[in-house]
């Protein structure tokens, strides 16, 4: 995550960041439940991740932070290691957009979560073997907010 | 006061445990003793603590294990002014913790830092509360599934530790 999002929590009314890392992740897999369908999920899901970060931001304005504030993190996620794979714009101007990261071959190597409304903003971080279905499953967990992803995947607006 | 009140409320509830462990403190004192050093203030002595055999009757936080906790006050804290300088003290001071949660409400004036120890059979999990007055740090020992639990939606438990 870059320093700037530090400037974002000082203007920010609250902001709120959790970090996962991954001996903590696999300590949580090992207590979820296989028994519960929703854990067990959640367990298979969390045994392939290195690491969650979640960052929000809350504001007590529109306008308090602006494209150019999260244009620096996205210029990170750029081709070839990375591709948007979702990018959903709505008439309120909620925008949400999801980043698949390549690490080899085919395989995903993380996903970036990048959801901005006009008074929040939340960034979260995937590092390790997932999948954007998974991102459903984790939704509500571990501070990884619910996207509603589009039906047909990779679809643009 | 609210962040106080939940510590002095856990603290009692907590002290029932049979057994609770109370081993790993230099993390603790490590805290306790940057915010004395930073705000030039003494832990409070905390003679509510006594009643705790009848907070025990009221509630029991489930998965609680061992329990430390220091409660400052006037601390004359502005978070516009010291939240900077704040976060740095705390990555000084949790050096060897995992940064778990942290919360920066100044709708509420309340900056929280939760960090985790180390873990096996039971987690460690150090708070610390900062108000405009006051500042509480907590450890505390969860079980597996308790930490679980919190991981479900870490923001929110460090928010209710917050209030």
């Amino acid at each position: 995550m870059p320093a700037s999002f530090d400037k974002l929590a000082a203007k920010a009314e609250e902001s709120v960041d959790v970090t996962l890392d991954s001996n903590m992740l696999q300590l949580a897999g090992r207590f979820l439940s296989g028994q519960d369908a929703d854990q067990a999920k959640a367990k298979k899901i969390v045994a392939g991740l290195k690491g969650i970060t979640v960052r929000s931001f809350t504001f007590k304005q529109e306008g308090e932070y602006n494209a150019a504030d999260v244009d620096a993190f996205r210029e990170q996620l750029k081709a070839p290691a990375w591709s948007r794979v979702v990018g959903v714009t709505e008439k309120n101007g909620e925008r949400e957009e999801v980043y698949l990261k390549t690490s080899s071959g085919s395989q995903i190597g993380g996903i970036v979560i990048i959801s901005a409304e006009p008074k929040e903003l939340t960034i979260v971080n995937l590092s390790g073997d997932i999948s954007v279905d998974d991102l459903g499953e984790l939704g509500g967990q571990f501070g990884i907010p619910k996207v509603e992803l589009p039906k047909s995947k990779g679809k643009e607006e | 006061m609210r962040a106080r009140l939940l510590a002095v409320f856990l603290a009692a509830a907590i002290l029932a445990v049979p057994g609770a462990a109370f081993g790993a403190d230099r993390d603790f004192d490590r805290l306790v003793k940057a915010v004395e050093t930073r705000f030039g203030t003494q832990p409070l002595h905390i003679p509510l603590m006594g009643l705790a055999n009848f907070f025990v009757k009221v509630a029991r936080p489930e998965g609680a294990g061992g329990f430390r906790l220091a409660v400052f006050e006037d601390l004359k804290f502005d978070a516009d002014e010291d939240g900077a300088a704040l976060d740095r003290m705390m990555a000084s001071a949790s050096e060897g913790l995992h940064p778990l949660v942290k919360v920066r409400s100044r709708r509420d004036h309340e900056w929280t830092y939760i960090y985790t120890g180390e873990m096996g059979k039971t987690a460690r999990m150090l708070i610390a509360t900062f108000e405009r007055n006051e500042a509480t740090v907590v450890e505390v020992q969860l079980s597996m599934d308790a930490l679980v639990r919190a991981l479900g939606d870490p923001a929110e438990a460090g928010k209710a530790f917050a209030r």
